[in-house]
């Protein structure tokens, strides 16, 4: 199911061919990340301890399954959010939506529960339906890197998606952050989805120059659009709800905040990669910009503020944004990396995940 | 004129490809999706060139892009300095903007005037980013036409009940801003998502590829302002009869289908790198912000060729020049050549 490319000579000769099972893609496109020179894990690369050089070399597949359990991470929410459901359950609700039902088929790891979560009493149209779409197309990325990863895939992991929001509101600053939960209402509902939707943006843009088969490259390209998509809509929403950013804008700001803390934990003390800065993480915080003349602009985009490149993270700063500093302890990468989101750590194949 | 006769034409066949959506992409293997319609280009595109023909390429849209944002945020257009020629540039001439109705938007709130700043500020830092990385090989700013916009709408058959047809003005006013934007905006993300595949393995280890893929999410957040707003603007207004820009949008995209079938490659056929925007009416059904295939929700791509026959406004095959860029792109890519 995965078309390899050969790019070498120039013709990219396109085979989607059912003979080119995922396992040639394992053993064949193990790439020595750090060799990029491009800010790959470069955290890592620093040398923190002695082994981590060794384990920073993912294959394909690796890359593809670390992509599997934000996926798992950000459908449930959605599913949950839109249905009432987690993606294995089918309702009338997600039927009529045309979500797909998952069959869980990955078993690399360990298979966890999900906890949390609750159908959101939506009042908005819009809201209700960017839910609705986002719920579907997540459960469709799922279904896509499951059939792609085959045996490889790895199994959904444990995934808290009740009591990991307050925590990480509080952790943010959101006002009676303890309380909070993304389920309450519309508002709250994409102050939860603002929590998701950069990330992942950041890691498929981390995680592009990683893969070596042209046609995963190519898939992964497509696949962080949509993810850009989703950041925009959920950012322009907000930015319509609260023009003037005195509620859920403002939250953005907090909720950014702490990401790039984390994230730059993630790097474990070097500098950024290339398309990474400190800090990565931008709200919808309004500032000025000279055009004509010096103006006002709404930072749309979570991007660098000179070159307007979205965000590049390592798998380092993305796990520990997703596992509240789980990945990063006392400056070190450790694994597994535990908590918030995950709390028992994402399922990785046999270089796991740091 | 001949452009305009030939984009009627092709306007009133257009359903016709349209109808087809998704049925292409159904059929697709999975990962292979988005492989399939990058690669075809590089096979069916007879030229040679390199890394930094492929970031010119891009530059060219850019141009264009920052041209169209910084006139509607601002009233004025990229200063000279961000279109001159790299002296390794085998284009020397910097071309000139054709201006027609634009002109800073008028009527916009301070969010939306924010919103068009940072678009329009965001597109030049591309052209900016790209035309450092470029160095002396940067091409110039090609002729550019924004009065382009009322012949492709007639094209389309975008009609204003108001002032009748061939009279859209996506300078007149946010909502026809929105159309405007939306012209451009999926375009620009599938031209990168295609061009992604082009880079050599040796400008993946430059870092090329991390680039353009980072700029490739820049646009996709702009497609999804202009389709979110669209979209919440339309179920604001309760029809599409109340909101016609709706409709227009979707016009743009089966017009946008109609001239890519002069590239023969798979998807583009049956114009399923198109989703078209929905409005929905009730709490329980999905909306359409997100362009991508309807059996996996990954992003479409655009081949080079896909990309020209929009800007160009052309279906034609050996097309070299038009719609936009009316002295053609400063580009190898320049000539359609499927």
């Amino acid at each position: 199911m995965i078309g390899i490319q050969n790019r070498k000579d120039g013709t990219n000769e396109m085979a989607n061919q059912e003979t080119e099972i995922l396992d040639d893609v394992i053993t064949s496109s193990r790439r020595k990340m750090l060799a990029l020179g491009i800010g790959s894990l470069a955290g890592l690369a620093a040398g923190v301890f002695a082994s981590t050089a060794e384990a920073a070399s993912y294959t394909d597949a690796d890359i593809l399954n670390f992509a599997l359990n934000l996926e798992y991470l950000e459908a449930n929410f959605y599913y949950l959010a839109a249905f009432g459901t987690t993606i294995d359950v089918s309702n009338p609700a997600s039927t009529l939506a045309g979500a797909p039902k998952i069959t869980l088929s990955g078993t690399v790891g360990t298979a966890g529960t999900v906890s949390g979560g609750s159908k959101v009493p939506f009042t908005t149209i819009p809201v209700a339906s960017y839910a609705i779409e986002t719920a579907v197309e997540e459960g469709k990325h799922v279904q896509l890197l499951l059939s792609a990863l085959g045996s490889a895939a790895v199994a959904q992991p444990m995934i808290n998606l009740g009591t990991s929001f307050p925590a990480l509101a509080t952790a943010a600053g959101i006002p009676n952050g303890s309380s909070f939960s993304p389920y309450a209402n519309d508002d709250d509902f994409l102050v939860g989805a603002y929590v998701f939707e950069d990330v992942g943006v950041t890691a498929y843009h981390g995680a592009a120059s990683l893969l070596t088969v042209p046609a995963n490259l190519a898939t992964a390209a497509g696949i962080l659009a949509v993810e850009a998509y989703h950041a925009g809509l959920i950012r322009t929403t907000i930015n319509y709800l609260d023009p003037t950013g005195t509620s859920i804008a403002s939250y953005t700001n907090l909720i950014s905040t702490l990401r790039a803390s984390l994230s730059q934990a993630g790097l474990l003390g070097v500098a950024p990669g290339p398309y990474d800065t400190n800090p990565d993480d931008f709200g919808l915080a309004t500032f000025s910009v000279s055009l004509s003349s010096n103006v006002t602009a709404t930072r749309l985009t979570d991007a660098d503020q000179t070159n307007e490149i979205a965000f590049a993270r390592n798998t380092t700063q993305v796990l520990n944004i997703v596992t509240g500093g789980g990945a990063v302890n006392n400056g070190r990468a450790v694994s597994p990396a535990v908590g918030v989101f995950f709390p028992a750590g994402m399922n990785a194949g046999p270089n796991g995940f740091k | 004129m001949d452009k305009l006769t030939e984009l009627l034409n092709r306007a009133i066949s257009r359903r016709k490809f349209v109808a087809g959506v998704g049925v292409t992409a159904g059929a697709t293997a999975v990962l292979g999706l988005t492989g399939c319609s990058s690669s075809s280009k590089s096979s069916v595109t007879p030229v040679a060139y390199t890394d930094a023909d492929v970031l010119n390429f891009a530059l060219n849209l850019e141009y264009l892009e920052a041209q169209f944002y910084l006139y509607a945020a601002t009233g004025t257009g990229l200063q000279a300095a961000d279109t001159t020629a790299g002296s390794a540039s085998p284009f020397k001439t910097v071309g000139t903007v054709t201006l027609g109705s634009a002109a800073a938007v008028p009527g916009l709130t301070a969010a939306q005037q924010d919103i068009l700043n940072e678009i329009a500020y965001e597109e030049r830092a591309h052209v900016r980013f790209l035309r450092s990385a470029l160095g002396t090989a940067a091409v110039p700013m090609p002729s550019i036409d924004l009065s382009f916009f009322g012949p492709l709408a007639l094209a389309a058959g975008i009609t204003k009940v108001a002032t009748g047809a061939g009279s859209f003005n996506p300078f007149d006013s946010f909502d026809d801003f929105l159309v405007g934007g939306f012209i451009f905006e999926d375009v620009g993300v599938t031209a990168y998502s295609g061009a992604a595949g082009l880079i050599s393995a040796a400008g993946v280890a430059a870092g090329y590829l991390t680039a353009a893929s980072g700029i490739l999410a820049v646009e996709a957040y702009h497609a999804g302002y202009i389709r979110t707003s669209i979209t919440g603007r339309a179920i604001a207004a309760g029809s599409a009869i109340a909101y016609p820009q709706i409709t227009a949008a979707n016009l743009v995209e089966d017009l946008r289908a109609t001239l890519t079938v002069g590239d023969s490659a798979a998807p583009s056929t049956s114009g399923s790198v198109e989703t078209l925007l929905t409005l929905p009416t009730n709490l329980n059904t999905p909306s359409a912000i997100v362009a991508a295939s309807p059996t996996n929700a990954v992003g479409f791509a655009r081949t080079v060729n896909q990309v020209l026959h929009i800007v160009y406004g052309s279906a034609t095959v050996g097309v070299s020049s038009g719609g936009f860029f009316p002295n053609g792109t400063n580009s190898v890519f320049a000539k359609t050549t499927a």
